[in-house]
């Protein structure tokens, strides 16, 4: 979801080269073009149904005291579960990066896999140990365990990449280790955090099951049960409309707390090997701190998932209907990466071999699609499908179209960092050997990101295996995921039934995560 | 990556874009569903066995599905749309997108429980209750009407689903028996009062572990979870409103063959399964303790019987669903 | 009594039994006022030894005193942010967040009344215009970053500072004069100085002391001249600049080599040692010009490049041992390849360990 803020978490800076002809760049743009078209489709449509539903009608359904109170949760959600997040993540990544914290790299992954637990059966587990927990607080913790991940990844990338040699210079100056984190170390985490606080929080914005099990009520939740009372109504289409706007809130406070900030190394030389801190005598309430967040973002899920396992027994193994769920998770995933990562070829190629005004154009576009929530998309397709294009409605092309459509910037962006790798020399020479530019194209700098590529459908693979709104709404019919399987055990509190598939999305995200996990390592040079 | 993209991958791909519009296939009829998962799927594995025809359902609740088969119109995949409550089954009669049910069909069931239009037909009945939390609550505590719980003194103690069809249904009752000023006046106050939650499940749930002291539900909630675990009811009695109250309200499922549909005669023939002995006997037997609505077919025995609820008499043609949604949307609940 | 005394310091790397020593009992003087270059090919241990200095590291064992306060022992340890040290790193390692007004002021409090005017002051005292306080590090040429880290290391007024390999990241034209003007700078302000290098040439023109370090061990320390000119081993001989290393046999102070007999700067008598001469004790004329004495070669190989050229020759003495050795002349009127020519050999040789 909202994979443009990924682009923080992977870092990737594009090196820019010339580019290799300009006849080529012509067909690759307009292919460029044409997904960055298809990818404001959803955006275009929400502001044509506001224009159409008339002024005074769309006034009616936004100014009015739900949407207020939507937006103060909506904002206390925000306020208080990114700074939470962030802290959690400064504190945990600076102990796994920069401390002689014991079995540091071990609790490193431990702060990743919480990931590879979808949010909604985090939520799932807290309400099944403590059944009354609900409102803003617990909105707060699971979210906060849910998704401290997001932030730190990159602040972790970020704390590796930074230069020692700026703290020894603030020690030789005068200043005390937490005088240097505060004034040297944190200014520079900056990016990352600025990075992983907008992935979090459009996250917030467009996440459904967690809240639902808490029960606290956000702009889509609410769009959601408009969606069941009134299928498209206008009512739906205005919050989607405020959710919009929230979304576009984040990315521009996101730029203005980033700001034109360079923090990359100044001067060359290489950067000298980390001497950890010594954590000495409180070593042991660190290790305490790993285990708790463990605990609560790992043990809880797991002790819950195993809990109803052993409760259900053998019969909610209903292996029929499991391995259906698979198999439609399956092909909806691997059409949907396959897609995305097809379309996001002409842009990925765009913005390293041929930056430029278009390309910056076209990929502003793209990072605002894709922080639009999936519930925003999915119910911009239904509208239009059933209104405008009855063929395509209900059919498997609009949802992988959907898919391909939030996931883009998870697949631009690995594609992206591999095709910088790609030297532009081989394209040439390919050509000079007598391969017309497509072919020259396709047989070196194409082939050489394929591991790039395939990252990329991973990640959006491990998206589509949890979403759950739009697939609810845009699924041909028969279909049935394994999170709408999930999600319709869980509504009728059949915990048990929903027990094996919430094991089977962890199990399938588990090896995502750790490729994740790997990936980030690897763009911070280790 | 060439290997990943060649061309049969890219077939597959193209075949399965291609298998969608293919899914739904002769002898096969897709079912919008906004009944209770469980209970479609025992219908259609019921009716698949008795006549080969396969069924596909999609499942969703009941406003969603008729606004969007009225968006549909006649291109409407659906052949068959089943309820849980009849407003929805309504708005798809006002829109003409349903056909006439076939008359044999119609002589299987009670008259009071499907519309004179013969348009749709009623497939199974609940109604609404007070469930309560017996060591919160004693019997004289008790709302006597549906009215009551709009009192400041329930503040913040009962509970309720408003976004689901159930709720929407009794409060289109309300609408029906009472008038827009009062129900919307109702709204308001309730607004003030209730806690939200989602499903009718986790109301009981609530109402069980004593979070709230009573809810608005349907019946066989309850009784469904007693007969399973009693693990969210063990502390839970119901109390029927009775006196014609909006809270006695019955409601009536539906369920009606769109005139879209590309299969009418497969179609035709769920719709009568179900409301045949053998459909009727699922709800006699099987877990969902809704009660039957063929004619002589017996409720569970375990149910207060459906005479005795004293529910106020409701044309369910009269119920609006769209005049609720924007009346709850108004009062700030959607 | 000098400023900073280093004694026995000694600090190891690595894991529980395969540890490796950094710095292998180092014992260096510096004196007040002074700049002391430690050179030593990359991985001798010279950083480390810096890192001790500065505070970023505890030693193993040994001492560090800076004019009589013990700043490291077995018993005391001052950490880095208390100690009087400046320190400049290899790229300058400036505050890329900061400007470099605030760069520079790092160190200053920031109540202090005269902050302004010393930022001022630092920054003209580096030869930098004010008009880049208000820039970013980024927008600043390598050498203008290594002006600014030394006006912010210089901003605390430390009692010693310690450059580590600050010039080795600019062009080669930039650093000779940015060696000058870190020099002076240094002088003016009456800091003792301590230069760690690999870069033999830099540390024999900056530094008063030059200490010589490998595998973690100070070699020999002494004067610049007194260390190019007469080096205990042949690795010293060989670090600081060309040498031509031969056998000989040491005879009343003279050395009997394949160049004849040479007079040596020793007075010990070895029977067999080996001498080092530097290439510009050795003249090589050919032809008519040729004096007196020396031996007669034959140049057998010529290498031309630019001003210079690199000859082989083949010496060819009475006795007929045969030896050939490789000098480098000006390229200008050096003699053709199967020429003859006559090799002299001016002032002493230096006798090695």
């Amino acid at each position: 979801m909202q994979a443009s803020a990924d682009s923080t978490l992977i870092a990737a800076s594009a090196s820019s080269r010339q580019s290799a002809a300009p006849l080529r760049l012509s067909w690759i743009g307009l292919a460029a073009v044409l997904v960055t078209l298809l990818a404001l489709i959803p955006l275009g449509f929400i502001l044509w149904v506001t224009v159409q539903t008339g002024w005074e009608t769309a006034a009616a359904l936004i100014f009015r005291p739900r949407v207020g109170e939507l937006l103060v949760n909506t904002l206390l959600l925000e306020v208080l579960a990114v700074p939470a997040c962030a802290a959690l993540s400064v504190a945990l990544a600076w102990l796994t990066e920069r401390s002689d914290l014991p079995g540091a790299r071990l609790w490193a992954w431990l702060c990743v896999a919480p990931l590879a637990v979808p949010a909604f059966i985090h939520s799932y587990a807290w309400v099944t140990i403590v059944p009354g927990l609900n409102g803003l607080g617990a909105g707060v913790l699971v979210s906060v365990l849910a998704y401290f991940p997001f932030l730190y990844l990159p602040v972790s990338a970020a704390l590796r990449r930074l230069d020692p040699a700026l703290e020894d210079a603030a020690a030789a100056l005068g200043h005390g280790p937490w005088s240097v984190f505060f004034r040297v170390v944190l200014p520079q985490l900056r990016l990352a955090l600025c990075g992983g606080a907008l992935l979090v929080g459009l996250h917030l914005l467009a996440e459904y099951g967690l809240f639902v099990f808490v029960r606290f009520d956000t702009f889509t939740t609410a769009i959601v049960d408009q969606f069941q009372s009134t299928f498209n109504g206008p009512a739906a289409n205005m919050l989607a409309g405020v959710l919009i706007a929230c979304c576009f809130a984040l990315l521009a406070l996101e730029m203005l707390a980033r700001g034109d900030e360079r923090y990359a190394r100044v001067g060359s030389g290489a950067a000298r090997r980390l001497v950890p801190a010594s954590l000495g005598r409180a070593t042991w309430p660190c290790l305490l701190l790993f285990a708790l967040v463990t605990l609560l973002s790992l043990g809880v899920p797991f002790y819950t998932i195993a809990r109803w396992l052993w409760a259900g027994g053998l019969q909610v193994w209903r292996l029929d209907e499991i391995s259906a769920a698979l198999g439609h998770t399956t092909v909806l995933a691997l059409g949907g990466a396959l897609l995305a990562t097809l379309a996001a070829i002409p842009m990925a190629w765009l913005s390293i071999r041929a930056p430029g005004r278009l390309q910056r154009v076209l990929e502003g576009c793209n990072y605002m699609v894709g922080a639009l929530p999936g519930v925003v998309v999915a119910l911009a397709l239904v509208t239009l499908t059933v209104r405008y294009l009855l063929p395509l409605y209900q059919t498997l092309a609009t949802i992988l179209v959907a898919y391909m459509l939030m996931f883009l910037p998870r697949a631009i962006i690995s594609l992206r960092a591999s095709i910088a790798q790609a030297p532009v020399e081989l394209e040439q020479a390919a050509m000079n050997l007598g391969r017309k530019p497509l072919d020259a194209l396709w047989s070196t700098t194409i082939r050489l990101s394929a591991p790039g590529a395939a990252a990329g459908m991973a990640l959006v693979a491990l998206g589509i295996l949890n979403e759950l709104t739009a697939t609810q709404m845009l699924a041909p019919n028969g279909t049935r995921t394994l999170a709408l399987a999930f999600w319709a055990y869980s509504g009728e509190i059949d915990y048990a039934a929903a027990a094996p598939y919430a094991l089977i999305m962890v199990a399938a995200s588990l090896p995502l995560t750790w490729l994740l996990y790997v990936q980030s390592k690897k763009m911070a040079g280790q | 990556m060439k290997s990943m993209l060649s061309a049969p991958v890219l077939c597959a791909l193209a075949g399965m874009l291609l298998a969608a519009p293919a899914m739904a296939q002769d002898k096969e009829i897709i079912v919008y569903n906004a009944q209770h998962e469980s209970l479609a799927k025992e219908w259609a594995a019921g009716f698949t066995r008795d006549t080969g025809i396969k069924v596909t359902l999609r499942n969703g609740s009941d406003s969603e599905f008729s606004n969007q088969i009225v968006a549909e119109g006649k291109a409407s995949p659906a052949d068959v749309f089943l309820t849980e409550n009849s407003p929805a089954m309504t708005q798809v009669e006002q829109a003409g997108l349903f056909a006439q049910v076939d008359p044999d069909t119609l002589a299987l069931v009670e008259d009071q429980y499907r519309p004179s239009s013969g348009q749709w037909i009623g497939i199974a009945a609940r109604s609404t209750v007070f469930a309560y939390n017996k060591t919160k609550l004693t019997e004289d505590q008790l709302p006597k009407s549906l009215l009551d719980l709009a009192d400041p003194q329930w503040k913040g103690r009962w509970g309720a689903s408003p976004s689901g069809p159930d709720f929407q249904a009794i409060v289109s009752a309300l609408l029906q028996l009472k008038g827009e000023e009062v129900t919307a006046g109702w709204l308001k106050a309730m607004k003030a009062n209730f806690k939200a939650y989602r499903g009718n499940n986790t109301v009981l749930k609530a109402v069980n572990t004593g979070e709230i002291d009573g809810g608005i539900i349907y019946h066989y909630y309850w009784f469904g979870d007693r007969a399973r675990t009693a693990e969210n009811s063990n502390e839970v009695e119901l109390h029927y409103f009775r006196n014609g109250d909006p809270g006695a309200f019955v409601s009536i499922s539906g369920g009606g063959v769109l005139a879209s549909s590309r299969h009418p005669q497969e179609a035709q023939a769920f719709l009568k399964w179900i409301v045949g002995k053998a459909g009727q006997q699922v709800l006699r037997d099987g877990t969902s303790y809704e009660y039957t609505v063929g004619k002589g077919e017996a409720s569970n025995a375990g149910l207060v019987p459906l005479e005795d609820l004293q529910a106020p008499k409701i044309d369910p043609h009269t119920l609006n669903s769209r005049k609720v949604t924007d009346l709850m949307t108004d009062a700030g609940l959607l | 009594m000098s400023f900073l005394e280093l004694s026995g310091l000694r600090k190891s790397y690595g894991p529980v039994g395969a540890r490796v020593a950094a710095v292998d009992g180092v014992d260096l003087a510096v004196a007040s006022g002074g700049r002391t270059a430690i050179v030593g090919p990359s991985g001798c241990g010279k950083t480390t030894l810096l890192r001790l200095i500065a505070g970023f590291e505890r030693p193993d064992a040994g001492s560090i005193e800076l004019d009589g306060t013990r700043l490291a022992g077995p018993d005391a340890f001052v950490p880095a942010y208390r100690r009087p040290i400046g320190l400049v790193a290899q790229d300058g390692a400036l505050f890329p967040h900061l400007s470099i007004a605030a760069n520079i002021g790092f160190g200053i409090a920031r109540d202090a009344p005269d902050r302004q005017a010393r930022i001022a002051e630092l920054v003209r005292l580096v030869g930098l215009d004010e008009a880049f306080l208000q820039r970013r590090p980024h927008q600043l040429s390598g050498g203008q970053q290594q002006r600014v880290a030394l006006a912010r290391a210089l901003a605390r007024k430390p009692r010693l500072m310690l450059l580590d390999e600050p010039f080795s990241a600019l062009d080669t034209g930039l650093r000779a004069s940015m060696r000058k003007a870190v020099a002076g700078v240094l002088e003016a302000a009456g800091v003792t100085t301590i230069l760690v290098t690999h870069d033999q040439a830099e540390a024999l023109s900056f530094a008063d002391q030059v200490a010589v370090m490998r595998a973690g061990s100070l070699i020999q320390a002494g004067t610049p001249r007194d260390l190019y000119l007469r080096p205990r081993n042949r690795m010293v001989a060989e670090f600081l600049g060309e040498a031509i290393i031969l056998p000989a046999r040491i005879e009343d102070g003279r050395a009997h080599c394949l160049l004849g007999v040479v007079p040596v700067d020793s007075t010990v008598r070895h029977e067999a040692a080996e001498i080092l001469l530097r290439p510009e004790q050795i003249g090589l004329e050919a032809g008519a010009a040729a004096p007196a004495g020396g031996v007669d070669v034959v140049v057998t190989d010529s290498e031309f490049s630019g001003p210079t050229c690199t000859l082989s020759v083949r010496v060819a003495n009475g006795a007929g041992e045969a030896g050939a050795l490789v000098l480098r002349r000006a390229a200008a009127g050096a003699p053709e390849v199967g020429t003859s020519a006559r090799l002299t050999v001016s002032g002493s040789a230096h006798l090695l360990d």
